[in-house]
């Protein structure tokens, strides 16, 4: 299943120009030209359609907390590639890279999720253009 | 464990990402090994299945097919597409938050998503169930007739027959109201669609439509896009409109994309 997923993902890629796992066009909504990195704690995780979603409080250098809204793909295509609604729960430390909201508000397209332990998951972004993990 | 393992499958989608994106045909599977890297069946080799009475069984569940992004990316190397200019500069104000498709409405017809579909073949009727954006179905007609006056609507009326092995499906009485693509190619309500539905082996079929729009483009064009089988695949239940709250964010005009 996995890799016939992973070929037609890829087809997918090709016949969408990129946005594979979206209902919608990446770029119009995300600037690929601003990468962020956030790191805080889960607040809340919505296992729900179009795009699963979680929230991360991150504090600044001042001790100011923000809430990010983070998107991934919808929660079939994270099922499909093997992900479950419990991979991440609230409470759990993470550092997130990711593409920014050009409208400048708190919420990010979410291409890697670490855990404090390193390992990682939700790489099924629903950025096409985002590149995929590296290889640990 | 569970994270290990599904890190592994998320490497492997990855990976296979970037191979197939340099278009190489998928290698026959492995059996488990690598770490799990390369489990999952092959997509299946042989010829189109048929049914009782002969005809070329479209049935299983299927990825693709149609455009997603841009619907130029059907065209024949060469051939661009025939918009007149007046709608070539409605397409150009238009902003992907208005897109249908990212407000949960249906693709409307040749239009795609990145969502695995079904197709049911009966003597009377074909469906295809859509799992994605929406979670909706087509029915067409076998050997039916188009009303006289059909009332507007996202998929139209569709009737369909064969031409040898292939089906073909014509399509009136559709609305206005799709974009045939994320960059928002549009049409009227004078949108005339014939679809050339081709199993050419087991694990592939080809799509070709001819989009006739006299209204927005000034001759009818030709695209082609090929759906592959997902072999043991189920669809899903999906419901775009459960929490679709930030389309109002997207901020880029639709070209963009």
């Amino acid at each position: 299943m996995t890799r016939i997923h992973a070929a037609i993902v890829g087809l997918a890629l090709l016949a969408s120009g990129g946005a594979a796992a979206a209902h919608h066009s990446f770029a119009a909504e995300y600037d690929a030209n601003k990468p962020v990195t956030l790191k805080g704690t889960v607040t809340k995780v919505e296992w729900m359609n179009p795009h699963a979603r979680f929230y991360v409080d991150v504090k600044d250098e001042k001790g100011v907390v923000t809430n990010w809204n983070l998107e991934l793909a919808s929660p079939n295509v994270l099922t499909r590639n093997g992900w479950k609604r419990n991979s991440l729960t609230i409470g759990d430390e993470v550092t997130i890279e990711g593409s920014a909201a050009k409208d400048g508000s708190k919420m990010a397209n979410a291409r890697v999720v670490k855990l404090a332990d390193g390992r990682q998951v939700f790489a099924g972004s629903s950025g096409g253009d985002a590149p995929p993990p590296a290889r640990p | 464990m569970m994270r290990t393992t599904t890190l592994a499958l998320a490497l492997a989608v990855g990976a296979l990402v970037v191979a197939s994106a340099q278009q190489t045909p998928p290698a026959p599977t492995s059996p488990a090994g690598a770490g799990g890297l390369n489990r999952g069946p092959a997509i299946p080799q042989g010829p189109a299945p048929r049914l009782p009475n002969g005809k070329v069984d479209f049935g299983g569940v299927w990825q693709g097919g149609g455009p997603v992004g841009d619907i130029r990316m059907g065209l024949a190397k060469g051939e661009t597409i025939p918009i007149r200019p007046e709608w070539q500069a409605i397409m150009d104000k238009r902003m992907s938050k208005e897109d249908p498709e990212a407000n949960c409405l249906p693709t409307g017809v040749p239009r795609r998503d990145p969502y695995p579909w079904r197709i049911l073949q009966t003597d009377t009727h074909t469906s295809f169930l859509f799992e994605g954006n929406i979670h909706s179905y087509r029915q067409i007609f076998m050997n039916g007739k188009h009303p006289d006056d059909p009332d507007p609507t996202w998929y139209g009326h569709s009737i369909g027959r064969w031409e040898g092995d292939t089906l073909v499906v014509d399509t009136v009485g559709f609305n206005d109201r799709t974009w045939f693509d994320f960059i928002g190619h549009p049409h009227s309500d004078k949108l005339h669609t014939i679809e050339r539905y081709t199993r050419t082996n087991l694990g592939t079929m080809t799509i070709e439509t001819t989009v006739e729009d006299p209204v927005v483009y000034t001759r009818p064009f030709k695209i082609t896009f090929t759906a592959r089988l997902r072999p043991g695949e189920e669809l899903m239940e999906y419901i775009c409109n459960e929490n679709n709250n930030w389309v109002g964010n997207i901020t880029g005009p639709a070209k963009d994309f």
